[in-house]
């Protein structure tokens, strides 16, 4: 690896950076979702991929391992694994994401802004954005120096 | 604060540490996943926006809701079937009233019914009001059964005292479907 690209990711504001980074845009994204269940379990029901007997139960859980794992990232709780549930949360939305676009399918993203009035929301960009995340969060699993402001770790 | 140190690199990197101690990982993510999932149904269960646990999902049955709290579908004021709501119409009884946007209900709508669109119910409400006394019989529908907005007006419209309000929940796509007058 170049020299001054092995400097910079070992740099340990770096890391914290792309720590915060990732924390706060989970804790944000949870936020509209937990205010409005409903709206999101329908958001769910839109991707036609899940079993109706599930729906709900994601719609309930979900926003809160958002939430959770994202202030995990940001005090520095096990950041390890809650890099790596996010990772895996953002491989699902990838996944989703990617079986709608190629079937064809319009729904409403649910990302962020929760609107039903919208529901044909173009999700290149949103792949795109979430392919970024998970760079993100692969740096912060695989980072090795120490954090900086990290509450508990390894 | 633990001490910095609990947050220190060992000699390893982290791929070797997550492969070497697999239980460790697992009963991190153990912990994390389990305090979401406490807190998400304790917060669910007390908040006044909560959902069921299982929602109904199946349009076979009605119009599709999770099944809140402050949920606005109300099954028995619903019309199950095109069929029964063209006996309705067909009597001359009931106004049917448009709960879609103002662009939709231009480009197609049941013919004779009336525009209301939830969004800007309290723009036109006044002029509703004016023209029909609480008294009347209201049929109000959407785009069909993942659609609520027409349980959204009939909630609206009987808070202001009409009573007589049925919902068609297969709506203007059910209507057209069946070879129905439109306009």
């Amino acid at each position: 690896m170049n020299k001054f690209v092995k400097k910079f990711l070992d740099n340990r504001w770096i890391e914290l950076a792309a720590r915060w980074l990732l924390g706060a845009t989970f804790i944000y994204a949870s936020y509209s979702k937990i205010l409005a269940p409903a709206v999101f379990a329908k958001i769910i029901y839109g991707y036609a991929l899940f079993p109706a007997i599930l729906i709900n139960l994601l719609a309930i859980v979900l926003p809160f391992v958002e939430l959770v794992a994202g202030l995990a990232l940001i005090v520095g709780f096990y950041p390890r694994s809650a890099a790596l549930i996010i990772n895996a949360m953002l491989v699902a939305f990838i996944v989703s994401l990617s079986i709608n676009i190629i079937r064809g399918h319009e729904f409403d993203c649910g990302c962020f802004a929760l609107s039903t009035d919208n529901p044909s929301t173009f999700s290149g960009p949103l792949l795109i954005r979430d392919l970024f995340y998970l760079a993100l969060g692969g740096y912060i699993f695989l980072y090795r120096n120490s954090r900086r402001l990290c509450l508990y770790s390894n | 604060m633990i001490p910095a140190a609990n947050c220190q690199s060992n000699h390893y990197n982290s791929l070797q540490v997550c492969l070497d101690q697999p239980m460790k990982t697992v009963k991190e993510i153990g912990i994390i996943l389990g305090l979401s999932i406490g807190v998400a149904l304790a917060v669910n269960y007390f908040s006044p926006s909560g959902i069921a646990l299982v929602g109904q999902w199946a349009t076979s049955q009605g119009v599709v809701t999770a099944k809140g709290k402050n949920d606005i579908v109300i099954e028995g004021i619903e019309i199950g079937t095109v069929d029964l709501a063209r006996k309705m119409y067909a009597s001359g009884d009931y106004i049917f009233v448009d709960a879609r946007s103002a662009e939709d209900y231009e480009k197609g709508h049941i013919k004779g019914a009336l525009s209301l669109p939830v969004g800007q119910f309290e723009d036109r409400i006044a002029a509703f009001l004016e023209r029909y006394p609480l008294e009347v019989s209201i049929v109000t529908y959407c785009s069909g059964r993942t659609c609520e907005d027409s349980h959204h007006l009939a909630e609206y419209l009987m808070e202001l005292g009409y009573d007589k309000i049925s919902v068609f929940i297969d709506g203007f796509p059910g209507w057209e479907t069946e070879g129905h007058p439109v306009e």
